[in-house]
């Protein structure tokens, strides 16, 4: 245990590490902006007095780095500052609409894993056979389009042809759920509201879905590569000669040692789903970090676009640290790396 | 003549590939008796290991592999009875020891829940103390001192001879009939590889089991064997007690596999020359000793 | 090679990349001759068959403004094939070089490259070309751009992994033994081992590039109207779902077709030369 938190230590050394150099780079795209940010927030009929005074709170007449100064400053304390979009503190905003995005990328996160690495293990067991082919068709037809063509296609399929899915929206109207957390699905138990809750759900359900497929294809593949590889190994062979149930060896032979090369890439297609929301987002009108992400790119707000990608980038490497936790947990070698012989 | 062990009859094996087929075995014939050990010996690629698996019944069920001849074990066609009962056998009744010991143990579980595992094969309620019970006596007899510790143990975190003497023990516990021995050891180094060839040796002689060794190795092979096949391509060429083989080697293959031998036991794969015409001269048989088979 | 021809032809799937492959590259070199309404592509209006669903001759249907599905969706296939191409000549050297760099002289510039493609790699790719299209004014020409920086990390971690494995192998150790120039080991020795990786990542990553372009255009941070674009065509026909359907369908499943048919010949290259390495 002691290996794990040493490694966990370092782990969130790195990606405190990386997390700064990450705000570095978004400040550097956000400041080479061309066009002056105060000029577009103010609109054309704003006076040169209006915009200077504009670009001096937000210290756009100082040197870059005097900026990067500033933003550290004010990130330190908890601040990104205000959005010339909203005229609210980003943080504010970000509070508002992240909860929404998380819990779809939560939910299609479960999916992905729930779905896709049972499928890669059926294919991998029955591999070279028409199980196999057909488990590696799906998935490549998984990865094979962007979410939002998929939303598209689910929406028309189980939300107009038969109604059996909501068409947008988090949860009915009639639904009035005391904010505590943001997370519908846990407001709605915190009131002890379970028809809220069912609700909720009845609504994340076609947009994860159409969020994780490209996940789920991922997964699936991943997991039968791994899992193919694993099933050449010595000891499979052992298993086989001491007479193993052949589901037994699938599970505990080849799928629990190939999950730990496979965890790693399924961190990254979370990370991927935080961006795709975006796409799935607009497709369900789902009221998330998306179109706010969009509205502030596209009014050049800069506050607001370091602020979002910063959280997203965050909210990748918590991902990525639980993710090294698993493995460190389900790998007896980084387990017990330190204990003696 | 009493029932062998073991009686393989001219046992033909292929492997389809997309546009040939490789011929592996080309009609083999061996048997084992009760509680003899036979060394089955060969350079790689001469279909010993392979003969080992079909024994096994584990290229039964690979689409690619042809197979036709005859393997009995105790009496029994193999071929006629269903996966599931030649599944019921391995583990229990039949069971193998394979050459690397640390990837042969599964990396991610403690010894002693693939232990309980194996036991479970035998009796499938077994709980894991009653399993730990049974298996403490034994790993004392494949003299490992600290059972308690090397249960608790990841096979990464025990040493390849630790490793080698977990997979005799685990090999033995449910009291085989027959013990397959694929090169036993090989990935170890020589001093090790020796000790738990002795330690091998002496649980099965204690516990009756019938062994079919199967080697590169002569060296090794004369001082653990009553009986040695010598295999070549496909084919048994020399067949007889070890004795005489090594006294009096009759195919020129055994002769060249004789001159091989390494001076010290182990060591790596004995190189040979290239003399395939030589070597498709006749099997050559030596008069069983007596008292065995 | 030609036993990877003849492989690739042995299996149903790979051949159906290879014709979906061929059917999308062909079709848009041609895009002028295959489609009915070549002038389509641009600004056309045509008043008498405004958002009409498929039939004869507009067999994919018509946009809002009467054009022609079909044919704005070929000359699409053009515009996205180009970006895709353009980004891998980009993205691919940049990341190979940095990738060996790191991987082969190690110390600090292994530190310092690494890291910095960790910092790219730790922002989901799509936040992050949004972020620089959201900087930049939304061109095609931009576009490349924002897809590039996201994308050549890929390349660098990829190689970054595979010289690490083949530096420690004899070759390169007889190599520097001989006296060899650093620069004559990586590019001469060490990269030839990484070619068959490449190939196919590339392969899959011309699918990919032409997904996240129409991922951007999507969202309205990519190519502009009135160029042909799958990914704001589905955008723009999201709005009439569901009566007018074929306005996002088809679009939709032309980029789904492109991106299949370069997955399944990768995946059939990555079986192929992976098992030769």
């Amino acid at each position: 245990m002691k290996a794990v938190l040493g490694l966990l230590a370092g782990r969130l050394a790195i990606s405190t590490l990386v997390l700064a150099g990450v705000s570095v780079l978004i400040f550097g795209i956000a400041r080479v902006i061309p066009g002056n940010p105060a000029r577009i927030a103010l609109g054309p009929n704003a006076t040169k007095e209006q915009v200077a005074k504009l670009a001096a709170e937000l210290h756009l007449d100082e040197p870059i780095w005097i900026q990067y100064g500033h933003f550290v400053r004010d990130l330190s304390r908890g601040e990104l500052g205000i959005s010339l979009y909203t005229n609210r503190p980003v943080t504010t905003d970000i509070a508002q609409f992240l909860p929404a995005t998380l819990e779809l990328v939560l939910i299609a996160g479960i999916l992905m894993i729930g779905i896709g690495l049972p499928l890669g293990m059926v294919a991998a067991k029955y591999r070279g056979g028409f199980v196999d082919n057909l488990v590696r068709i799906v998935s490549l037809l998984g990865v094979s389009a962007p979410s939002f063509v998929w939303a598209v296609i689910l929406m028309l399929l189980f939300a107009f042809y038969l109604p059996l899915f909501p068409i947008a929206g988090r949860i009915d109207t009639e639904f009035a759920i005391e904010h505590v957390t943001g997370f519908l699905l846990v407001d709605s138990l915190i009131a002890g509201e379970f028809r809220a809750f069912g609700n909720a759900m009845w609504h994340l359900f076609l947009p994860a879905f159409a969020l994780s497929l490209s996940g789920i294809g991922q997964a699936a593949r991943l997991t039968r590569a791994n899992m193919v590889e694993t099933y050449e190994k010595p000891y499979i062979e052992m298993a086989r000669s001491y007479g193993f149930p052949a589901w037994r060896i699938a599970r505990r032979y080849a799928f629990k040692p190939s999950l730990i090369p496979s965890l790693t890439i399924i961190g990254l297609d979370f990370a991927a789903m935080l961006g795709n929301a975006f796409l799935v987002e607009a497709i369900f009108a789902w009221p998330g970090l998306s179109r706010y992400g969009v509205a502030v790119i596209l009014r050049k707000d800069l506050n607001a676009i370091v602020g979002t990608v910063l959280i997203i980038s965050a909210a990748f490497l918590i991902a990525n640290l639980i993710v090294d936790l698993l493995i460190a947990l389900l790998n007896p070698r980084i387990r017990y790396a330190r204990s003696a012989r | 003549m009493t029932r062998m062990a073991l009686e393989i009859s001219d046992l033909r094996l292929s492997f389809e590939g997309i546009t040939e087929t490789t011929e592996v075995l080309h009609g083999i014939s061996l048997s084992v008796a009760p509680e003899e050990r036979v060394a089955l010996v060969g350079e790689s690629g001469s279909g010993k290991s392979v003969t080992a698996r079909a024994v096994l019944g584990l290229l039964q069920s690979q689409k690619r592999v042809r197979m036709s001849g005859r393997i009995e074990f105790e009496g029994q066609d193999l071929a006629a009875m269903t996966s599931r009962q030649r599944q019921a056998l391995r583990g229990s009744r039949l069971s193998m020891i394979f050459q690397d010991p640390v990837s042969s143990l599964n990396p991610v579980y403690r010894i002693q829940t693939q232990f309980h595992e194996v036991l479970k094969r035998d009796d499938p309620s077994i709980s894991l103390e009653d399993a730990k019970r049974r298996i403490r006596p034994m790993l004392s007899e494949v003299s490992i001192a600290e059972p308690d510790r090397v249960l608790e143990s990841f096979p990464f975190q025990l040493s390849g001879g630790m490793n080698q003497r977990v997979m005799i023990a685990m090999a033995l516990i449910n009291e085989p009939s027959l013990l397959i021995a694929d090169e036993p050891g090989t990935a170890l180094d020589v001093t090790v590889q020796d000790q738990t060839l002795r330690l091998m040796r002496r649980l099965v002689e204690r516990r009756r089991a019938a062994v079919l060794f199967i080697s590169h190795n002569l060296g090794i092979v004369r001082e653990f064997s009553d009986r040695i096949y010598v295999i070549h391509t496909g084919r048994i060429v020399e067949e007889g007690p070890t004795d005489a083989v090594f006294a009096n080697p009759g195919h020129p293959y055994t002769r060249a596999l004789l001159a091989a031998v390494p001076r010290i036991t182990g060591g790596d794969i004995p190189e040979i020359d290239e003399n395939p015409s030589a070597y498709e001269a006749p099997r050559v048989v030596h008069a069983p000793a007596a008292g065995v088979a | 090679m030609t036993r990877t021809v003849r492989i690739i032809l042995s299996s149903p799937l790979s051949i159906t990349g290879v014709l979906l492959i061929g059917f999308v590259v062909l079709s848009a070199v041609f895009a002028d001759l295959v489609t009915p309404f070549p002038e389509h592509s641009g600004t056309v209006v045509d008043f008498a068959k405004l958002n009409q669903p498929p039939q004869w001759p507009n067999i994919m249907g018509t946009d809002l403004v009467g054009r022609d599905l079909f044919s704005r969706i070929i000359f699409a296939y053009r515009i996205s094939l180009v970006l895709g191409v353009v980004v891998l000549v980009l993205a691919v050297p940049t990341g190979v070089t940095i990738g060996l760099v790191a991987g082969y002289l190690g110390g600090w510039p292994r530190f310092v490259l690494m890291r910095t493609t960790d910092v790219f790699l730790s922002i989901p790719p799509l936040v992050l070309a949004m972020s620089i299209m959201g900087v930049l004014e939304p061109t095609l020409m931009n576009g490349m751009i924002a897809v590039t920086v996201m994308w050549w990390p890929w390349y660098s971690r990829l190689v970054y992994n595979i010289v690490l494995a083949e530096r420690e192998e004899g070759y390169v150790l007889a190599a520097e033994i001989i006296g060899a120039s650093r620069l004559h080991i990586m590019f001469r020795e060490i990269l030839p081992n990484c070619f068959p990786a490449i190939i196919t990542k590339m392969t899959l990553d011309l699918g990919f590039v032409i997904l996240i372009a129409s991922s951007l255009s999507f969202l309205g941070l990519g190519v502009q109207p009135p160029t042909p674009d799958l990914g704001s065509m589905v955008a723009e026909g999201a709005k009439y779902l569901p009566d007018s359907w074929w306005l996002t369908v088809f679009p939709g499943l032309a980029i789904l077709i492109a991106v299949f048919g370069f997955n399944l010949l990768g995946d059939a290259l990555r079986d192929i030369l992976g098992n030769e390495q």
